[in-house]
């Protein structure tokens, strides 16, 4: 493999490493015909936000049989939401900087008001 | 509505500005306490009871983030482009594989048990501190509020393209800094 590089170093915990023959033949197909980790990270995160096309899901289905560590980045950018979106019921609890007194009164004040008018 | 009665989700109304935007909220709040208060009077007439108090004043706050976005995007130039310009390059080899020794690690234990905790979330905070204002605007209007794209580019005055790339880097200094800051260090699994 003249200064091909080697996606697949001994201790590569992905599905489809270069343990045998055929494994090898397959890890080099797979990592010709799809992206380059780089590029990968990149469509993960448009896939965060709108639908991939059917042609790249599948892209990106065959990467991860050679790449745990794209499978680890999709999987933690869902987790990353995840946690994201838990966070303003966490801010309330764990926030020191609060709304101050006077102005949670004035606020009720207001609402109170308006109710009377 | 009920003539009379007590708002339901009164006790509420307090938190929701910090829920509707994180770090924004905690920034602007004061400033927009009184804003809010000319609001809810005015609009008072207008609510016709079809969707819950709550959900009412919520998207009146929505729109005011809006609104301040709108006109933030008009007055500040846009660098925060630069930011993670090289979108960790370091971490790649030259093929543009992963470096194996630097790849993702595995999150143990995973981001759902650690979520509960404390500790966790100042990590959070610190990480998202670290990102320029508008890159940790626009996670957080993303990721928090759950806004679609088309309106946090018509809010911010961006372009799809460049929320795009403010997402994506945003995305992995945040994977980043929790994987660092968090996740590497092999003390916390104990403590749960």
């Amino acid at each position: 493999m003249s200064g091909e590089y080697n996606p697949s170093p001994e201790g590569n915990p992905s599905f489809l490493a270069r343990r045998n023959r055929f494994q090898t033949a397959l890890v080099r197909f797979i990592g010709k015909r799809t992206p380059k980790c780089r590029e990968v990270v990149r469509i993960l995160s448009q896939s965060m936000d709108s639908k991939l096309s059917l042609t790249m899901r599948i892209k990106l289905r065959l990467h991860y049989l050679i790449c745990a560590w794209c499978q680890r980045y999709q999987k933690q950018l869902h987790e990353l939401r995840k946690i994201a979106s838990s966070v303003p019921d966490q801010v309330d609890e764990f926030s020191q900087d609060t709304l101050s007194s006077t102005a949670k009164e004035r606020m009720k004040e207001a609402l109170r008001e308006n109710r009377r008018e | 509505m009920t003539a009379g009665g007590d708002i339901p989700h009164r006790p509420r109304l307090d938190g929701q500005p910090l829920g509707v935007c994180g770090g924004w909220a905690s920034r602007q709040r004061k400033k927009n306490v009184s804003h809010e208060q000319t609001d809810v009077k005015y609009l008072r007439p207008k609510f016709r009871g079809k969707s819950s108090e709550r959900s009412w004043l919520c998207v009146i706050l929505k729109n005011k983030i809006c609104d301040y976005f709108r006109k933030l995007g008009r007055e500040t130039c846009f660098t925060d482009l630069e930011f993670l310009e090289d979108e960790l390059s370091h971490k790649f080899v030259s093929q543009g594989f992963w470096n194996h020794e630097t790849g993702p690690l595995e999150w143990k234990p995973e981001a759902e048990v650690v979520m509960h905790r404390a500790e966790f979330w100042e990590t959070f905070r610190d990480c998202l501190a670290k990102l320029p204002q508008r890159v940790a605007d626009v996670f957080m209007l993303r990721e928090m509020e759950e806004m679609e794209t088309p309106r946090i580019c018509e809010a911010l005055n961006i372009s799809p393209n460049n929320l795009w790339v403010m997402l994506h880097r945003a995305r992995m200094a945040l994977r980043e800094c929790l994987e660092m800051n968090w996740f590497k260090e092999p003390q916390q699994e104990g403590h749960l």
